[in-house]
C-alpha cells in the first residue's frame, strides 16, 4: 500500500551470473521487466564490448528481416500480427533464425532478380512493340513524302530542311536514308531534340510519338511515361554522332526492320514472345507471392524475436566480466519488494540453461540516488503520466499521483459545469473502459486516439465528476433542471407580469426558507442577475478549493519531511509556510462561509443584505492596514465580528513574519551545523590519511562513505541564494496561485455562457418556428446545434479546461 | 530588425543548416573512429552518431565505396532537402554552389571519354550534385567550341565557359586548363553574386571564404605548373582574380619559378606565411594541402559564429564534405591495415 503514496524502496544488488546462464537469466528478467542495470562499464567503446558480434548479428537478421517486410508491403500481403509475446530464443535457435532468414533473403533476392530480368525482357518487347507500330506511320508518310517532292501539306520546317538536303544529295539512293529508332523517358525529349539539333546542326530529322500507356521501370518498379522516336539521318558520321547522344540521354534503341514485310513479320514474332514472357512472368509474381505469403505470417514474431535478442546482448554489454571469465557480475537497482520475483526468475532462468550454479544475488549498500519507480496498474497510469509530465518525484518521495485521481477531475469538473456535456465525455469514456480489451487490440496508431484512450479512466472520472458539478450548477446544455420544485413562490399577479417586462423576487417575501434540494435553484435561471448572482458564488468557490488544494499541497510536503527526517525543514520551512497560508489565505476562506451563514435577507439590521461587506475589499484592506469602510451609513460597523479588526492585524502581522522566519533561519542553522561538523570531523581525517600513509588498504566501502559524507563542499552563499529563491517562490506562488485558481471561476463562467449563448442563437431559432416548415427546420437546426456542442463545448472547452486543471495541478 | 526580415524566407532553413551542423562528429568520435578495427566497428560507431542506421540496409561486408557512397547520399539529401525549400537569393546562392560541382563532373567526364572509359563506369563517379540532364551526352564533343556549343550551352555554366572556346582539340592538358579557367571565372562570378547581389553579412563572411578559396587555386596551380609545359602567361590567366593575393600577389606568382618563390610570395601575407611555415613532406609534418584544409576548415566554422547569412550554408556542406573526407580515409586506413597515417583527417572543431 504504501507504494501508492511514495514511490517503492529500491535497492542495489550485484548479481553474479554464470556466463552460461546470463543469456537465460536476462532474458526472465527481462520478461519481468523489474530490474534496471547499471553499465559497469561506461567507458567502454561501443564496438569493444564483450558481445558486439551478437548485437552485429541481431542488426544483419533485423536488416533481413526488413528486407522482408518492405517486400511484403509492397506486394500488398497483410501481416498477421496475433498481438503474442514470445519467449526470447535461445542462443541456439539464433543460428536457426539466422539461417531461415538466410535462405529466405537469398529465395527472395533470386526470385526478384529473375522477375526484374524478366520485366526487362518485357519492357523490351513491349517497347519494340510500341515502335513497330508508331514508326510503322512515319514511314507511310515517308512513303507518301519522298518521291512527291516538295509540295506535301504535311511537311513542316524540319521536313523541309530534310527535303531540302535530300534533293542537294540527288536522286541517287532517293530513299536510302539511314535511320534508328529507339525509345526515350518523356520529360528527356525536349534536352533530346535540342542537343540533336545543335550536334548536328539540323541535319537529322526526328519524328516522335507517345505511348500513351505507362511502363514499368524494372529496376525500381515505378511507372514511367516514354515516347518512341525515330531519327532519320544521312552518312556514317553522323549515325555514329546520333547513337552517342541516344546513349547519353539513356535512350534504348532497336533494330528495326526496313521494309514493311519484314516490319510486319517481326511485330507478329515480338507479340508471341510477349505472351510466353506473360506467362512465365505471371508464374514468377506466383512464386514470390507464395514465399511472400508464407514469410508474413511469421514476420511479426520474428521481429519480436530479433529484437528481445539484441536487448539481452545489449543488456550483457552493460556487464562486468570476472577476473575468471566464469560469471557475469551486473549491478541493478531493484524493489526490496520484488527481490523474490527476481530470485524466482533467476533460477528459472538458470534452470532453462541447464547450469548447476545458482546464481548469486547481493544487496549493495550504496550512497547513490536508487531510481523512482511507481507500481503502477492501467486506472494509475494515466495519472501517473500527468504527474511526471510536470516532474518525476525524487525516490521515496512522497507521490502525488493517488491525490491527483481525485482532485484533477475534480477541478476539471468545476470548470466543465454541465450535466449534458459531461454525460457525453462520460457516455464516451465508459465505452473505451467498457471495450477496453477489443480496443488495445485494434492496436490503432493514431496519436489523437492513443491519447483518448490513455488517459481513457481520466476521461470517466472527469465525465463523473462534471456531471455532479452540472447537477450543483444546476446546468444541462445550459437549461435548468426543475426537479424538486423551485424554493420561490412567484406571488405576484399574472397582469403585472403582462405589463412590467421586469418584476423583481424580494427574497423577504418570495423565498421559502428552505433551499433547493440540491444545487442552484432553478429559478436563476431565467434571473436577469443569474451572472452576477454566479458569479459571487463561483468566485468564492474557486478561492476556497484553491486554499484547500494548496494546504494540501504543503501537508504532503510535511509528510516527505517527516519521512527523511529533517526536523530543520519542518521547522524553518513547513510551518511558516502553513502560518502564511492559514493566517492569510484560510482566513479569507473563513470569512467567505461566515459571509454565506451570516448574512440573509431577513437577518435585521446587522446581518441583513445591506451591511454585508465586500470580502475582497476586506481582504485587501486588511493587507494594506486600512480600517474598514462602512457598506451603508446605517450599518453598526464595518466589519463582520468583534475583534476583526484586531484579529487581522495580527494575522498579516504574524504571516509577514513568516517570511524573514523562512528565507534567514535555515541557511544559518545549516552553517552552524557545519562548522560543528568540520570541528567534529577533522581529526577524523586526519587518522584516515594517517592510515592511507601507513600503507594500510582502506576497505573500498569505508572509502566511498568518507567520500561520500564530506566530500561535498559547503557553499554558504549558494544555500542562502536557494533558499531565497525558494522562500520567493512560495509567496508569490500562494499569491499568484490562489489568483490563478480563479480560473476556476473564469472558465466555468465561460463554459456556462458558451453553451447559453449557442443554445439562444442557434436552436431557439428552430424552437420559434411554427409552422410545419418548422419541423424540419427543427430537424436541422438540431444537427446543427448537437454537431456545435459536441465539437466546441465537450471537446475545445474539454480540453481547455483540461490543460487549465493540468496547469493548477503544478 | 534586419533578422527578422531575414527569418521570413530564410529562418527555417538556417536554422535546419544550423542544426545539422551540430551533428558534424566532434573529437571524441574521431578518437573512438580511430580505434576501430573493422569497418563493422566503423558502421557500429557511425550509428551511434547523427549518422544514425545509414548504412542497416546494407548487407555486410561493407566496403568503403559503399560507405563514401552512403555518406555522400546523406549530405546531398539535406542539401537538396535545403534546396527545395530555398527562395530568392537563397536558391541562386545554393545553386551557385552547385557549380563547382559540375565544373568537376565535366572535367571528370571528358577525362574519361579522353581514356576511353565507357560512361557505365564514370558516371557514378560524378558528384550528384553536380549532375545535368546533358552530362551524360558530354562525349560527342571533340573540341571546346563544340563542347560549348552542343553541350554547356544550355546550362548554367554557359558564361563561364566563353573563355575557353577555342579551335585546340580536347588533351589532357586542355582539359586541365578548361577546369582552371572555369574555376576561375565561377569563384569571380560567385564571388560578384556575394558582394554585389546578396551583400551585407554574407558577403563578408563568403568574400573571406571565398578569397581564401581563389588564393588556394592560385598558389597551388603555380606549384603544380612547375615542370610542365604550361607557359606564365597562361598560368597568369588562370589565376582568379578576388583573393587577397589580387593583384601583386597573383603578379608575383605568376613570375615564380620554384616552390621557394612561391613560398616567399606567401610571406607577405600573415595568414598563408603560417600555413607555408608548417607545411613539408616529412612523415611528421603536414602536407601544404593538408594546411590549407585546416584553414579551409577553421573559415568554415567561423561562419556559423555569425547570424543572418547565406555563409552557413555554404559552410556547412564543405565542413560536412571534409567530414566525408575524414571518414573515408580512416575507414581506408582501417581497411588496408595501415594505421601509420590514420591520424592525418582534418579535425573539424
Amino acid at each position: 500500500m504504501s507504494s501508492l503514496f511514495q514511490s517503492e524502496q529500491m535497492t542495489l544488488c550485484q548479481l553474479f551470473l554464470q556466463s552460461e546462464a546470463a543469456y537465460a537469466c536476462v532474458s526472465e528478467l527481462g520478461e519481468l521487466g523489474l530490474v534496471q542495470f547499471r553499465d559497469l562499464n561506461p567507458d567502454v567503446n561501443a564496438f569493444q564490448r564483450k558481445f558486439v558480434n551478437e548485437v552485429r548479428r541481431c542488426d544483419e537478421m533485423e536488416r533481413k528481416l526488413r528486407y522482408l517486410e518492405k517486400e511484403i508491403k509492397k506486394d500488398e500481403i497483410p501481416m498477421l500480427d496475433t498481438g503474442e509475446n514470445p519467449d526470447a530464443p535461445q542462443p541456439r535457435e539464433m543460428i536457426d533464425l539466422e539461417a531461415t532468414f538466410e535462405k529466405l533473403e537469398n529465395e527472395l533476392r533470386e526470385v526478384n532478380q529473375n522477375a526484374e530480368a524478366l520485366k526487362r525482357n518485357y519492357l523490351d518487347l513491349t517497347e519494340l512493340r510500341h515502335i513497330l507500330r508508331k514508326t510503322q506511320v512515319f514511314f507511310d508518310e515517308m512513303g507518301v513524302v519522298t518521291p512527291t517532292s516538295v509540295d506535301s501539306p504535311r511537311e513542316d520546317e524540319t521536313m523541309g530542311l530534310l527535303e531540302h538536303e535530300h534533293r542537294s544529295s540527288t536522286a541517287l539512293q532517293t530513299n536510302k536514308l539511314g535511320f534508328v529508332a529507339g525509345v526515350i523517358l518523356r520529360e528527356r525529349l525536349p534536352g533530346f531534340e535540342r542537343m540533336l539539333w545543335r550536334a548536328c546542326r539540323g541535319n537529322v530529322f526526328l519524328r516522335q510519338a507517345e505511348i500513351e500507356s505507362p511502363l514499368e521501370d524494372p529496376a525500381t518498379g515505378d511507372q514511367v511515361f516514354k515516347t518512341v522516336f525515330i531519327i532519320f539521318f544521312q552518312g556514317d558520321q553522323l549515325k555514329s554522332r546520333v547513337k552517342k547522344i541516344c546513349e547519353g540521354f539513356r535512350a534504348t534503341l532497336y533494330p528495326c526492320p526496313e521494309t514493311p514485310a519484314e516490319r510486319r513479320e517481326m511485330a507478329i514474332g515480338v507479340m508471341t514472345r510477349i505472351e510466353d514472357l506473360n506467362t512465365v512472368l505471371s508464374q514468377t509474381q506466383d512464386h514470390r507471392h507464395r514465399v511472400l505469403q508464407a514469410a508474413a505470417k511469421n514476420i511479426k514474431t520474428w521481429f519480436i524475436k530479433v529484437r528481445k535478442i539484441k536487448a539481452i546482448y545489449h543488456t550483457l554489454n552493460l556487464f562486468n566480466l570476472d577476473v575468471t571469465q566464469k560469471c557475469l557480475i551486473a549491478e541493478a537497482w531493484v524493489p526490496v519488494t520484488d527481490l523474490e520475483n527476481i530470485q524466482i526468475a533467476l533460477r528459472r532462468g538458470t534452470e532453462r540453461s541447464g547450469s548447476s550454479v545458482p546464481p548469486i544475488i547481493n544487496r549493495m549498500e550504496s550512497l547513490e540516488e536508487p531510481p523512482t519507480f511507481n507500481r503502477l496498474n492501467k486506472f494509475t497510469r494515466g495519472f501517473q503520466n500527468l504527474v511526471d509530465a510536470y516532474g518525476i518525484a525524487s525516490y521515496r518521495e512522497v507521490n502525488p499521483a493517488p491525490y491527483t485521481c481525485i482532485t484533477f477531475p475534480f477541478l476539471f469538473a468545476v470548470m466543465f459545469g454541465d450535466a449534458g456535456h459531461a454525460l457525453i465525455m462520460l457516455a464516451f469514456a465508459a465505452w473505451m473502459v467498457i471495450k477496453e480489451n477489443s480496443l488495445i487490440q485494434k492496436n490503432i496508431k493514431s496519436e489523437i486516439w492513443t491519447i483518448f484512450f490513455g488517459g481513457r479512466y481520466i476521461l470517466l472520472l472527469m465525465g463523473l465528476f462534471s456531471f455532479y458539478t452540472g447537477i450543483v450548477y444546476n446546468d444541462v446544455f445550459s437549461k435548468s433542471l426543475n426537479i424538486f420544485g423551485s424554493s420561490w413562490n412567484v406571488n405576484i399577479s399574472t397582469h403585472v407580469v403582462h405589463e412590467e417586462k421586469n418584476v423583481m423576487l424580494d427574497p423577504v417575501t418570495c423565498f421559502e426558507d428552505h433551499p433547493y434540494p440540491i444545487g442552484v435553484d432553478p429559478v436563476w435561471q431565467v434571473a436577469d442577475n443569474k451572472i452576477a448572482f454566479l458569479n459571487a458564488y463561483k468566485m468564492k468557490i474557486s478561492i476556497i478549493i484553491g486554499v484547500i488544494h494548496m494546504l494540501f499541497g504543503v501537508s504532503l510536503s510535511l509528510w516527505n519531511h517527516v519521512y527523511f527526517k529533517r526536523p530543520l525543514n519542518i521547522i524553518c520551512e513547513f510551518i511558516p509556510q502553513l502560518i502564511f497560508l492559514l493566517f492569510l489565505f484560510m482566513y479569507l476562506n473563513v470569512l467567505v462561509f461566515h459571509k454565506w451563514v451570516w448574512y440573509y435577507a431577513k437577518g435585521g439590521l446587522a446581518a441583513g443584505p445591506h451591511c454585508a461587506p465586500s470580502i475582497l475589499i476586506t481582504f485587501i484592506n486588511m493587507v494594506l492596514f486600512k480600517a474598514g469602510e462602512l457598506p451603508d451609513r446605517d450599518c453598526p460597523s464595518a466589519y463582520m465580528f468583534a475583534g476583526q479588526e484586531i484579529l487581522q492585524k495580527i494575522f498579516v502581522v504574524v504571516g509577514l513574519l513568516c517570511v524573514p522566519w523562512m528565507l534567514f533561519i535555515k541557511p544559518f542553522v545549516l552553517k552552524s551545523q557545519h562548522g560543528k561538523q568540520m570541528k567534529a570531523h577533522s581529526p577524523l581525517n586526519n587518522v584516515e590519511s594517517t592510515d592511507v600513509e601507513n600503507g594500510r588498504p582502506n576497505g573500498g566501502h569505508a572509502g566511498q562513505g568518507g567520500h561520500g559524507g564530506h566530500g561535498e563542499e559547503f557553499d554558504f552563499g549558494e544555500i542562502f541564494i536557494h533558499q531565497a529563491i525558494h522562500t520567493i517562490e512560495y509567496v508569490l506562488g500562494s499569491v499568484s496561485h490562489t489568483a490563478s485558481y480563479l480560473r476556476l471561476w473564469a472558465l466555468s463562467l465561460a463554459h456556462a455562457q458558451l453553451s447559453e449563448v449557442l443554445w439562444s442563437m442557434v436552436m431557439r431559432m428552430g424552437l420559434q418556428q411554427s409552422s410545419y416548415v418548422g419541423s424540419v427546420f427543427l430537424f436541422a437546426i438540431f444537427a446543427f446545434w448537437a454537431v456545435l456542442t459536441v465539437s466546441i463545448l465537450v471537446l475545445m472547452e474539454g480540453l481547455s479546461a483540461f490543460l487549465h486543471t493540468l496547469r493548477l495541478h503544478w | 530588425m534586419k533578422g527578422a526580415m531575414f527569418n521570413i524566407d530564410n529562418g527555417y532553413l538556417e536554422g535546419l543548416c544550423r542544426g545539422f551542423k551540430t551533428g558534424i562528429l566532434t573529437q571524441n568520435d574521431y578518437l573512438n573512429l580511430v580505434q576501430c578495427e573493422t569497418i563493422e566497428d566503423l558502421k557500429l560507431h557511425l550509428a551511434g552518431t547523427d549518422y544514425g542506421n545509414f548504412l542497416a540496409n546494407e548487407p555486410s561486408p561493407i566496403s568503403v565505396s559503399t560507405l563514401d557512397d552512403k555518406l555522400r547520399e546523406k549530405v546531398v539529401a539535406e542539401f537538396v532537402h535545403m534546396r527545395c525549400h530555398a527562395v530568392e537569393p537563397l536558391s541562386t546562392f545554393l545553386d551557385f554552389i552547385t557549380y563547382s560541382y559540375m565544373i568537376d563532373n565535366i572535367v571528370l567526364l571528358i577525362t574519361g571519354a579522353l581514356h576511353q572509359r565507357p560512361l557505365q563506369e564514370l558516371l557514378p563517379k560524378c558528384h550528384p550534385l553536380g549532375s545535368f540532364e546533358q552530362m551524360e551526352a558530354i562525349h560527342i564533343a571533340t573540341t571546346p567550341a563544340e563542347l560549348y556549343n552542343a553541350v554547356l550551352v544550355d546550362t548554367p555554366l554557359a558564361p563561364f565557359f566563353v573563355d575557353c572556346i577555342s579551335e585546340a582539340d580536347l588533351d589532357e592538358m586542355n582539359v586541365e586548363l578548361i577546369r582552371n579557367t572555369l574555376y576561375k571565372a565561377y569563384l569571380e562570378a560567385f564571388y560578384d553574386f556575394c558582394t554585389q547581389k546578396l551583400g551585407g553579412e554574407t558577403a563578408e563572411v563568403m568574400c573571406e571564404i571565398l578569397a581564401f578559396e581563389a588564393d588556394r587555386r592560385a598558389l597551388i596551380i603555380t606549384i603544380n605548373s612547375f615542370d610542365t609545359e604550361l607557359t606564365k602567361e597562361d598560368r597568369a590567366r588562370l589565376f582568379p582574380k578576388c583573393g587577397k593575393l589580387y593583384p601583386d600577389g597573383l603578379a608575383a606568382l605568376a613570375r615564380a619559378d620554384d616552390y621557394e618563390q612561391v613560398r616567399s610570395v606567401a610571406e607577405y601575407y600573415a595568414e598563408y606565411q603560417a600555413l607555408f611555415a608548417g607545411a613539408g613532406n616529412n612523415p611528421e609534418e603536414k602536407t601544404l594541402e593538408d594546411r590549407f584544409f585546416e584553414y579551409e576548415v577553421k573559415l568554415n566554422v567561423n561562419a556559423f559564429l555569425r547570424q543572418f547569412h547565406y555563409g552557413v550554408f555554404y559552410a556547412y556542406l564543405k565542413l560536412k564534405e571534409q567530414e566525408c573526407r575524414n571518414i573515408v580515409w580512416i575507414a581506408e586506413c582501417v581497411a588496408q591495415r595501415h594505421r601509420a597515417k590514420i591520424d592525418n583527417y582534418i579535425p573539424i572543431l
